[in-house]
């Protein structure tokens, strides 16, 4: 059987049509979607000679232009073309998430691209602050399904793998519609200074009380509201809740604590002193700080009254059922 | 919460931990007090106490105890280099090994051995045929039917045919496969004809619904140069959605919706039948296998090249000054109703001021009459105008390409 090419003799060869750069009908991606085209697309030349020898210019559709005579010159607002049809912005236009499907298009791209990458290990990779499918939602504005964003997802992390001195700029680029603004992983805490008299500041809070605590190396004493703790505190717990981390990490007669607690009760009020003591003592020793949060010193307890509900005698007592 | 118990048990453990911190922490840590029970911050004062050899420097509990850190040494990264040379090599190597005399070199055109060997010959086994595909079936081998391939040229170079006069006639062109796999084919294709693509679920409606479906997605107004033109933002935010002047299928058996919205809107189709597919579903059948990838890929990129042709045609022809499409109506109907309204509020501006100027200088009693007859003018006009904007919001004309690529035999 002979081929095509022998029965279509008389038509146009299209061979140089691969070699000349395609002008970008679509502005905003073109850049991006051009600038990553696999290099076998480019070459690819080979077609089916499709065209028949062009009919002398077919003269129905012919029009010449300036047809349109502009009817006054003065309103500048006004547009006056005498050509203008309308195009899609993307070409994703019909699938309803044109903005998604762009991205997922420069990803699936990109990933082709760059597949023989080198890796790191995804524990090796610097962490990275994605977004998730319903933040993406909420900064595109288009309802993007779960599946399609995890297949996309997929593709984006592995391409954040690629080892960071070979990470090429466009795949940075790539991946950037998939990532938060601001990558809370490099956030670090902030941290404590000793002050110039080599005292460490703490603020703890309890139920409803607030206490700040400053911590200098001493010989164990503690004034709390200017009075001893056992003048502070009545009840022999509360002494001991109050001075509990340093009691415990046997730093006791290693600081001196001047303290100000206000509010609450005092079982808040200790317990308040507890926390502030500790986050006070951990400025001067952070080592301490694992211990100190195994023993609970460390983690702000967030219980706080209950408020009351109507239809309730307090915040869920029910009232007594009276039959009629 | 504190725990006393549990602080008391796991708190010496703790402690008792070796430390990677250094001399401040390890004095601080000790149990034997250092004499002078001063705030020791300053760090003159603690240099003085380090140096004291009255004063043992190192307290000796924890320093006895700490086992030393172990630390690999970090071997320095050489990933970039490593790849960089083996890339290098790779280029080094490219020509190195036996020579091949005789090479497989696909010519430009599709042959019946490319399609062959892009499997677009394989059917469906014969039970699961469509009998109106009885003219494209060359024979059975093995129980499955086999595609007449030289039917398959033949209809590949139709609709090429159909792809680029589209394109050149500024025909909104949509590649749609659905099937995993078919986004690189669809996009590559889509992105030499400059058409659109879809690879997700079709949602029906798109096209017959496209006023819940489609609003709000961005469009533009370009001219003849594909170069986008400004002004339009009024008819942007009232027109209607676009619909696609050719839609090619890459499997029309998943599409059914997508294809009878299309035939409903009277829009031309193309899509690749299987010997199971139903070919009257389509307007340009392509009688191949719609299963295999490399032949998807192949017929694909044929179209594509194709669309690409006619964009280049296009093109070509607005820079010698001609266009290959007429605006739509709707367009030129908002261009000409602008045309007008700037006319006449030119017109109304004209008659204000000729109005100031004679009642400046007249009675008023002639001027007003004047002014009451030129406003009832005015506003006979606006109604006039006011009817073309219905008109206009409610024509939906299509293009005339569609009527142009419907078939014709």
């Amino acid at each position: 059987m002979s081929s095509l090419r022998t029965g279509f003799r008389c038509l146009r060869d299209i061979r140089q049509i691969g070699k000349v750069a395609a002008t970008a009908q679509w502005q905003p991606t073109s850049k991006a979607s051009l600038a990553y085209r696999p290099k076998q697309a480019i070459n690819a030349t080979r077609s089916i000679t499709t065209t028949a020898p062009r009919l002398a210019e077919t003269t129905t559709t012919e029009i010449i232009p300036s047809d349109l005579e502009p009817a006054d010159q003065d309103q500048s607002a006004v547009v006056q073309v005498p050509y203008a049809r309308a195009v899609p912005v993307s070409p994703s236009y019909f699938s309803r998430k044109p903005i998604f499907n762009d991205a997922f298009v420069i990803v699936q791209d990109l990933a082709r691209k760059y597949a023989r990458l080198p890796i790191i290990p995804r524990d090796k990779v610097t962490p990275t602050a994605w977004r998730t499918k319903e933040q993406y939602r909420l900064a595109v504005g288009e309802h993007v399904k779960g599946r399609d964003y995890a297949t996309c997802m997929k593709l984006a992390k592995r391409l954040n793998q690629i080892h960071p001195d070979l990470m090429p700029e466009e795949v940075t680029a790539g991946l950037l519609p998939f990532k938060r603004e601001v990558n809370y992983y490099l956030n670090q805490p902030k941290i404590q200074p000793i002050d110039q008299y080599g005292r460490s500041h703490g603020v703890g809070k309890r139920k409803s009380s607030v206490a700040r605590a400053w911590v200098v190396e001493g010989t164990g004493e503690v004034l709390v509201n200017g009075k001893p703790l056992s003048e502070a505190f009545g009840r022999v717990h509360d002494r001991e809740s109050a001075v509990w981390g340093m009691k415990l990490t046997e730093r006791l007669d290693k600081y001196n604590v001047w303290a100000m607690v206000s509010g609450g009760g005092t079982t808040g009020q200790a317990e308040a002193l507890a926390l502030a003591i500790a986050k006070a003592l951990c400025v001067h020793e952070p080592a301490l700080k694992n211990p100190l949060r195994r023993a609970g010193c460390i983690t702000r307890d967030p219980r706080k009254v209950e408020r009351k509900k109507h239809g309730h005698v307090k915040a869920r007592k029910m009232p007594t059922w009276v039959k009629r | 919460m504190i725990i006393r118990e549990f602080g008391l048990r796991q708190g010496r453990n703790a402690l008792a931990a070796p430390l990677r911190r250094g001399q401040q922490c390890l004095r601080a840590l000790s149990t034997e007090t250092s004499g002078t029970p001063v705030a020791t911050a300053d760090p003159a004062v603690e240099a003085a106490l380090q140096t004291n050899p009255e004063n043992p420097t190192v307290p000796s509990l924890f320093a006895r105890t700490a086992k030393p850190t172990r630390r690999r040494p970090v071997a320095p990264d050489t990933t970039k280099a490593d790849w960089e040379t083996a890339q290098q090599m790779r280029h080094n190597l490219r020509n190195v090994g036996a020579q091949v005399e005789h090479r497989y070199s696909p010519s430009d055109d599709v042959t019946l051995e490319l399609l062959m060997a892009s499997q677009a010959h394989m059917g469906h086994h014969a039970s699961v045929w469509n009998p109106a595909n009885a003219r494209y079936i060359y024979g059975i081998r093995q129980g499955i039917h086999i595609i007449s391939l030289e039917q398959t040229a033949a209809h590949l170079r139709r609709a090429a045919r159909v792809v680029e006069e589209v394109a050149y006639h500024g025909g909104l062109i949509l590649f749609v496969g659905t099937r995993p796999g078919q986004t690189q084919i669809v996009t590559q294709a889509a992105r030499l004809a400059k058409a659109c693509h879809l690879f997700t679920k079709w949602t029906p409606g798109t096209i017959t619904n496209s006023d819940k479906i489609l609003p709000g997605i961005p469009v533009e107004i370009v001219n003849e140069h594909d170069q986008p033109i400004g002004g339009f933002n009024q008819h942007l935010m009232d027109r209607r959605a676009l619909v696609p002047d050719l839609v090619v299928c890459l499997n029309p058996l998943e599409n059914f919706t997508m294809l009878r919205e299309c035939s409903q809107a009277n829009v031309p189709t193309i899509g690749i039948v299987d010997t199971n597919t139903e070919p009257t579903w389509v307007t340009y059948a392509i009688p191949a296998n719609d299963d295999s990838l490399r032949c998807l890929a192949v017929i694909g990129s044929v179209l594509g090249r194709a669309g690409e042709a006619g964009q280049k045609r296009r093109m070509e022809d607005a820079k010698n000054g001609k266009v290959t499409w007429d605006t739509p109506s709707e367009i030129k109907q908002f261009m000409e109703i602008q045309q007008k309204r700037a006319r006449w509020a030119k017109r109304a501006a004209d008659e204000e001021a000729a109005a100031s100027d004679t009642s400046g200088g007249l009675n008023g009693n002639s001027s007003g009459g004047g002014a009451t007859k030129d406003s009832e003018v005015f506003d006979e006009s606006m109604q006039e105008l006011q009817m073309e904007v219905d008109a206009a919001n409610a024509d939906d004309v299509s293009p005339q390409l569609r009527k142009m690529a419907r078939r014709t035999d």
